[in-house]
């Protein structure tokens, strides 16, 4: 996760380090939800043959569902997973490469903003109103969608860190990354 | 205003913003937006907090990160070196030899693994040195190579099958069942073409192996039948009916995990990697599902895909000239799009015309993939041709020529599938009685 010095720029690097620090334990708290996913399928279907009533569960793998995803967008994000239609930033000189870049990453920052500004409001909301879940398990829901809120702020934060990233003259993170990857001849991200 | 004004500038929108380099996801939920907050009278951010909450809190949608993460394992195993030398010595005697390695090794680990990328990467770099060094033609490699890749996604289970499921509201199980016989069907027409070039091109073939007995084929080939019993293990599961999709994946994942323990592979790196990956992956696809939902949710509000279908259905066209169209649509979105995007994208739109000609979802599911797996042998964007290029130093275009035929071999085999649908439907309709 260390960054190339190119794209460090005039930020302070206790500053950087701290960002990537926060990035990668939100994305390894989504693959213990993943993890723990498997568990409780294997658990659930067990409990089955014996009789045991594990009805709530697919509630609780619902929302580790999600939890999975949401925590994990910032760093997916950095990382260059996120697909995007590449076909003409590759074509185009680096100038205009840099200013597309930008427009694109300004109209993420937009997108990603009202995301969590709603998610942050209804998860909000559903705290103030007590509001249950409607499942087998009548847990306040504020507390899994806890992970939309969290997840969507990290994510607002991630494109904002690669908006001054490439605003000051650096390559953004999720092109480097996923380029570095693709030339040790790793694909394991492409689907 | 008209309602397929709406739809019109909808998707210009997108094709701008898409094509200037915004993330897939973003774009779905911004033209949702857009389409929310100008042609309705909804609360649009309602909306989204829902359509993000209800399409990822889903507890079908957990089988993605575990299928995802079963492939992620064994991509990490000795188990692609060790299907060279496992496959080998059975096919010395059939038309074609060794060149057979690809189109098995691409069928088995397609199957274990849900992508065509990394089926492609990984036997690719185990086959396709031997196979040169062997004298085998370079060209019927690659190209074998690069198509037969895509088998990935179409032998279940895979990743694509269980996106366009949640996309579509279809049944998993059903989906996957559905892809065995085309699955089957195109490994062997690459296997026949295979054979058929070997013989009319026996000049340019390397002799035979040295044979072996048949105690020293099963030694060799004794390291993949975990995994074909991992394989035939999951694929029962379903049939059988013994387990949910989502279960059937756990027991992948254990199974994947037992697998790699065996073959002394599953070091605390591996594994981590593997996890780190499968989320990462689970998460991308999530994303663009979430923002396709909140677009559905527009496209609902607004009554476009209605309004389409009902366009479509008034010009009496026949299925198959509709399905022609369609086609053309998706080769055309197959230039610049993943194959993901693709369907998670059109599902609004396209599905409840398809839906309304009488067509099959689940026979159209199929019907996709395979147009899927022929955008991603097809330039500019093919991917499996950026795989190869980066791993053989070749040119692209080079290496789209050697896939000609093969890509034929895909365009007999969608065509197969269109005149005979009963290829698709015949096994799910027999496990699970005829769908509705």
């Amino acid at each position: 996760m260390a960054q190339a010095p190119t794209s460090v720029g005039k930020h302070p690097s206790a500053l950087r380090a701290g960002l990537d620090a926060v990035y990668l334990a939100a994305a390894v708290l989504g693959a213990v939800c993943v993890a723990l996913i498997c568990a409780l399928m294997v658990f659930q279907s067990l409990g089955r043959e014996f009789g045991l009533n594990t009805g709530a569960t697919n509630d609780i793998v619902s929302w580790l569902c999600a939890a999975a995803a949401f925590f994990t967008m910032a760093h997916a994000f950095k990382h260059g997973d996120f697909v995007r239609v590449t076909l003409v930033l590759e074509k185009v000189s680096a100038k205009t490469r840099r200013v597309m870049e930008l427009v694109s990453l300004a109209i993420a920052l937009v997108a990603v903003a009202y995301l969590a500004w709603w998610a942050c409001r209804f998860t909000y909301q559903s705290f103030e109103f007590n509001e249950l879940a409607q499942g087998l398990l009548p847990l306040p829901i504020w507390i899994p969608q806890m992970s939309f809120a969290l997840g969507s702020v990290l994510l607002l934060v991630a494109v904002i860190d690669e908006f001054v990233i490439v605003a000051r003259g650096g390559v953004p993170t999720f092109v480097r990354l996923a380029a570095e990857r693709h030339a040790k001849g790793d694909f394991s991200s492409d689907i | 205003m008209d309602i397929l004004t709406i739809g019109g500038i909808l998707l210009v929108l997108m094709m701008v913003l898409l094509s200037g380099g915004v993330w897939i996801a973003m774009t779905l939920a911004i033209c949702g937006w857009v389409g929310q907050a100008f042609f309705t009278s909804t609360q649009p951010g309602l909306n989204l907090f829902s359509a993000f909450w209800e399409s990822n809190a889903s507890w079908e949608l957990a089988a993605l990160p575990l299928f995802i993460w079963m492939g992620e394992i064994l991509f990490r195993t000795k188990l692609s070196e060790e299907m060279f030398t496992g496959l080998a010595p059975w096919l010395n005697r059939v038309p074609g030899r060794l060149f057979h390695t690809t189109i098995l090794g691409c069928g088995i680990f397609g199957s274990v693994s849900g992508s065509s990328a990394a089926t492609c990467a990984t036997i690719a770099k185990v086959s396709l040195p031997e196979l040169t060094k062997r004298g085998y033609d370079e060209k019927i490699a690659i190209g074998s190579l690069a198509t037969a890749g895509t088998l990935g996604i179409l032998i279940p289970p895979s990743i694509t099958m269980v996106v366009y499921a949640v996309a579509a509201d279809a049944s998993i199980i059903r989906i996957f069942l559905a892809g065995f016989l085309p699955g089957f069907l195109l490994m062997g027409l690459f296997s026949g073409y295979i054979a058929w070039w070997s013989i009319r091109n026996k000049d340019k073939m390397p002799p035979p192996e040295p044979d072996t007995t048949f105690r020293e084929k099963l030694r060799l080939s004794k390291n993949l039948i975990p995994c074909a019993l991992l394989i035939v293990f999951i694929c029962w599961s379903l049939i059988a009916g013994w387990a949910t999709a989502t279960e059937c994946a756990a027991y992948g994942v254990m199974g994947a995990l037992a697998l790699a323990a065996y073959s002394r592979s599953l070091t605390w790196a591996n594994f981590n990697e593997a996890l780190m990956g499968a989320t990462r992956t689970s998460c991308m696809i999530m994303f663009i599902l979430a923002g396709a939902a909140f677009l559905t949710k527009t496209m609902a509000f607004t009554g476009v895909p209605r309004e389409l279908a009902a366009w479509v259905d008034s010009l009496n066209l026949s299925p198959y000239s509709l399905i022609a169209c369609l086609v053309v649509v998706y080769l055309v979105l197959g230039t610049a799009l993943d194959g993901i995007s693709m369907i998670v994208l059109t599902a609004a739109v396209v599905m409840p015309m398809v839906q309304k000609a009488g067509f099959d979802l689940i026979w159209f599911g199929i019907f996709v993939i395979l147009l899927v797996e022929i955008a991603e042998v097809t330039p500019p964007v093919g991917f499996n041709l950026f795989v190869l290029q980066n791993m053989t130093g070749k040119d692209s275009n080079m290496i789209a020529l050697a896939a000609i035929p093969f890509f034929f071999c895909l365009v007999v085999c969608i065509a197969l599938v269109t005149v005979f649908p009963q290829i698709v439907t015949f096994l799910p309709d027999l496990v699970m009685g005829i769908s509705k």
